[in-house]
This record gives C-alpha cells, sequence and structure tokens, in this order.
C-alpha cells in the first residue's frame, strides 16, 4: 500500500483534529433567542 | 411464517426505527404549526448537537453508503480522496460562513438561502434573484430525491423482497409524513437520531469485510495483489491499495469537487445554520460536524475495495459492473441477522435524513420565495399552503421513482454543480463583501449556470484531454469571478449604508 493511498484516511482524521484546535482558539459570536 | 422468521430481526428495528420517526414528527406537530419563524427554521433555538448530527446525516446519504461506498470495488483504496476533499469543504463551510450566517439571518429576519438573497441585497432585482434561485432549487434538487427513493427502495427489496414499488412508496410517504407535521423541529430531530445510527452503522460496515477475512492481514493480503478483472477485463493485481491506478486523480478531484462544494452552497446543508441557538453551540457543531462525517467517510468510502476480499472471482466479475450492488452484497455474504437488521436501519436513515431535508426546502421554496413574492398571502396561509406543496411534490418523486430515468447519479452530481457555482459567489459576497450589489450576485448566478452547462454538453466530452475535468471547476471560477467584476463595475447599486449596519452588525463582530 503506497503512502498516497493512505494519505486521505490518516489526513480526514488529522483535518479534523487540527480544526478542533483552531475553533478552540476562535473567538465565535452569534448575533438578539438562547443567550449562552 | 418462513418469511418471518428469516427476517423478523430488520422487521422489528424497522419497524421500531419508522414508528420513532412517525412520533418525533408527531410530537413537534402543535409547536411547529404556531408561526412561520417555527415551521421554517425551528425558531433558531436547537442545541449545537442536534444541529451537528443533522448536518452531518443530510449531506451524506444512500448515495455516500451505498453508491460511493460501491464505486470503490472499481476504483480501490484511493477513493477516499473524495472523503478528504468532501471533509476539507464541510470544514471551509462551518469556519466561513456558520457563524456569520447564523449572525445575519437573524437579524435580517431571512428564513430560507433564497430570501436570503432578497433582504441582503435588497432590490426589485434581488427580489428576482429570490425566485430564480427558488426555481433553480426546485429542478436541481427532483433527481436528487428520486436518486435516494430509489436507493432506499432496492433496499428494501435485496433485504426484505418487498416489491419495488411499495418499497418506494413506503420510504416516501413516512418521510413526507414526518416532514409535514413537525415542520424543520422533526427534520432536525429525526435528522440527529438518524445521524446517531448513520455514524454507528459506518464503523459496523468496516468491520464487516475484516471479520469475515478472519483479521487485517489476511484481508490485506487478499486484496494486495487480485485476479479479479476491472472493467476492462484486465486483473487488478496490486491496483485496489495503488494511487492512481485504476482512477485518475484528476477524476476523483472533480467528482470530490462537485460533491464536497455542496457543504458551501447547497441550501439542505445552509438552511442548518439557521436554526442553531448560541454561539456556545456553534463552536461545539464547528468542532464535532467534521468528526462525524470524517469518521464515517473515512469508514464507506474504501469498503467496496475490501469488499474484493470476501468475493471470489465470478462475484467480482459481476460486481464489477454493479457497484450500487457492492453494499447489499457484503451483507447477503457476512448472513448476521442482527448485523443486516442494524444496517438496514442505517441506510435507511440515511436516506430518509436526506429526503427530508430536501421535502422542506422544496416546500418553503416555492410557497414563500416564488408563490408569496409573485401575489402576496396572509401568512396565516403560508404554512398550510406549504404542507400541501410538500405533500404534492412526494407524489411527483414516487412517480419518477417508479419510471427512473437514466443517468440519475449524473444528474445530482451535476446538479451540486450548479448550487456550487451558482450560489456560493452570492452568498460568501453577501456575508463578507459590503461592495456586493445585486447585479454581481445575479449575474453570477446566471455565469455558473451557463458555464456548467456548455462545459459539460458543449465541450467537455469532445477534447480527451478535458472528460476528466468537472463542469464545476471552470462554472465556479467564472461565477466567482463575476461576482467580484460585476459587483466592483456596478457599485453605486449596492444597499444604503443604514440596511449595511444592520447586515453586518456592530464593529466588533
Amino acid at each position: 500500500m503506497d503512502f498516497l493511498t493512505v494519505f486521505p484516511y490518516v489526513g480526514i482524521l488529522v483535518l479534523v483534529l487540527l480544526n478542533a484546535i483552531l475553533v478552540l482558539k476562535r473567538d465565535i459570536t452569534v448575533d438578539s433567542h438562547n443567550p449562552e | 411464517m418462513d418469511y418471518f422468521n428469516e427476517h423478523w430481526v430488520t422487521l422489528v428495528l424497522t419497524a421500531f426505527y419508522v414508528g420513532g420517526c412517525l412520533y418525533i414528527g408527531w410530537f413537534f406537530k402543535k409547536k411547529a404549526s404556531q408561526g412561520v419563524e417555527g415551521y421554517y427554521v425551528a425558531k433558531r433555538e436547537i442545541p449545537g448537537w442536534v444541529i451537528s448530527l443533522a448536518f452531518f446525516s443530510t449531506s451524506a446519504s444512500t448515495n455516500t453508503y451505498i453508491g460511493q461506498a460501491g464505486k470503490s470495488f472499481q476504483y480501490g483504496l484511493s477513493w477516499a480522496w473524495m472523503g478528504l476533499i468532501w471533509t476539507f469543504f464541510c470544514i471551509v463551510s462551518w469556519q466561513l460562513l456558520g457563524p456569520k450566517m447564523r449572525s445575519q439571518t437573524a437579524r435580517l429576519k431571512s428564513f430560507t438561502i433564497p430570501d436570503y438573497f432578497h433582504l441582503r441585497y435588497k432590490s426589485n432585482m434581488a427580489k428576482s434573484i429570490r425566485v430564480l434561485s427558488a426555481l433553480i432549487i426546485l429542478f436541481a434538487t427532483i433527481w436528487y430525491m428520486v436518486g435516494i427513493a430509489k436507493g432506499c427502495a432496492h433496499v428494501l427489496t435485496s433485504v426484505l423482497d418487498i416489491p419495488y414499488e411499495y418499497g418506494a412508496f413506503a420510504i416516501i410517504a413516512v418521510t413526507c409524513a414526518y416532514t409535514i407535521w413537525g415542520g424543520m423541529y422533526s427534520v432536525l430531530w429525526t435528522d440527529a437520531i438518524q445521524g446517531i445510527i448513520m455514524f454507528g452503522v459506518a464503523i459496523l460496515m468496516l468491520a464487516i469485510p475484516f471479520m469475515y477475512a478472519g483479521g487485517t492481514a489476511n484481508l490485506m493480503e487478499a486484496i494486495g495483489n487480485t485476479e479479479h478483472v476491472t472493467q476492462q477485463g484486465e486483473p487488478m493485481r496490486s491496483g485496489l491499495v495503488t494511487f492512481g491506478e485504476l482512477v485518475s486523480f484528476l477524476y476523483i478531484l472533480g467528482i470530490g469537487l462537485a460533491v464536497g462544494m455542496k457543504q458551501i452552497s447547497e441550501p439542505k446543508n445552509l438552511i442548518r445554520f439557521y436554526s442553531i441557538n448560541n454561539a456556545k453551540s456553534m463552536r461545539f457543531a464547528m468542532i464535532w460536524t467534521p468528526i462525524f462525517l470524517g469518521i464515517s467517510l473515512v469508514c464507506v468510502m474504501g469498503l467496496g475495495a475490501l469488499v474484493h476480499g470476501m468475493v471470489n472471482a465470478e462475484e467480482a466479475g459481476y460486481l464489477i459492473h454493479h457497484t450500487d450492488e457492492v453494499v447489499g452484497f457484503m451483507l447477503d455474504k457476512y448472513d448476521n441477522k442482527f448485523v443486516n437488521g442494524i444496517c438496514v436501519a442505517g441506510l435507511f436513515a440515511a436516506g430518509m435524513s436526506s429526503l427530508a431535508s430536501v421535502i422542506i426546502i422544496i416546500g418553503t421554496a416555492f410557497v414563500k420565495d416564488i408563490w408569496h413574492v409573485v401575489r402576496p398571502m396572509d401568512t396565516s396561509k403560508i404554512i398550510p399552503r406549504t404542507k400541501w406543496f410538500m405533500a404534492g411534490y412526494c407524489v411527483l418523486v414516487y412517480v419518477l421513482t417508479l419510471y427512473p430515468m437514466a443517468g440519475i447519479v449524473e444528474l445530482t452530481a451535476f446538479a451540486g454543480a450548479v448550487f456550487a457555482a451558482s450560489f456560493f459567489p452570492a452568498i460568501f459576497g453577501g456575508l463578507y463583501l459590503k461592495w456586493g450589489t445585486d447585479l454581481g450576485a445575479l449575474a453570477s448566478m446566471v455565469m455558473g449556470m451557463l458555464v456548467n452547462v456548455v462545459w459539460r454538453f458543449g465541450f467537455r466530452f469532445e477534447y480527451a484531454a478535458l472528460k476528466d475535468i468537472h463542469e464545476v471547476i471552470p462554472a465556479f471560477l467564472m461565477a466567482m469571478l463575476t461576482y467580484i467584476l460585476v459587483s466592483l463595475w456596478s457599485g453605486k447599486r449596492k444597499p444604503d449604508d443604514a440596511h449595511l449596519k444592520l447586515v453586518f452588525g456592530t464593529p466588533k463582530e
């Protein structure tokens, strides 16, 4: 099994992990029913 | 009695699942009928975990769990690049559009994607953008619905021996009933439960080839070098585990973009941002939605390739020409009542969650964004008329499911490309570019459709070098460029400062 075949499987897991870190560092505001 | 002895587990699980969906629809019936905001966007009061699961279950459908999973039987493990592109656009959608869209649509009191165009660009021309985008939704969505209904009906036929026409009727009728009763409330809550089932079933389906082959080493040995043939009759040998051998990367990239970019442009996905209740929920959904989708795609995108380890050469010779039957064949071969029952529930969940999401989009687009714009009606009539239209549209979908035309899969991918090119520039510009204009939005929408049609039907298949370049690529780039250039050229048409202040809120954002 070559590197580029394995890449997307590992890539997806790394991508969602990186995204989680980015979201946690980000300041998120939404607009006026259930304030936080 | 033999029939019940053989199928009782699947029948009980299916009955339990269908009963649950109908109960949720009935439970929200009264609450959803109290006002348009409740019926259309669940009053923007839904918790983050529900929205997160609902976005995932709406994005993935039977096209994913049966169609895409089966495709890797033909294309090998590299097909998972599709999943990587898809997950990437899921992240882009939540990071780039999620919080902004929730804020702007609440301020503008927008309940649908077409009415967002109207309220954001605020002009008579914006009103025509609203009607045009609603028409695109009506035409582009029907193929998708027929494809899903067809997929679910085939599952019922192959697993429970239920005749195709009865199976299709049952699927459409149940989904239509709970959607009509509870509006967006029941769509979101059933979607969330279906998302949990789908996530579990994706992991379970991945385990089946490994359990059947007796471990990872055995399975990898079987698919690492196989005499099973490609569609052209050549032995695959190590093709299943070698990048680019069975399918060109350019082809995967094109299909991946056409399917993946639906996350940043298709109304059934974007409407999820409207209903989330607060910033804390938004943060939860931004983290967990890509995780639910990404892990599920890791499980199903290479599944077909692994099934090569469960079949003999003769069976593989048949399945290579019928990749839609690979997942059903895998379940038959494994032949475990409980596993089959759970997987069938998962496949229903995948189909019905996507079907319900588009039924409500269709109803709202026609009644509020076409009928109500052309001939304004009393607000008390909006919900009943939406319900009637959804029921009528479901009858049309049923008729088309009985007599499906050829090439539904291609039409669905084409519809995805139309959404990506025609809707994204006007949405992105609306959310981020204060200088975006109604003319820029309209021109980009028309350009997106035009390039899609011309590229696909004009010259994509006329030249060998272009056949793997999906129309979504040139159409998206041209539409984006058109939005920018026409908006700059028609700068005087941008809405007044007071309106832009309402749209973009206070500077702290």
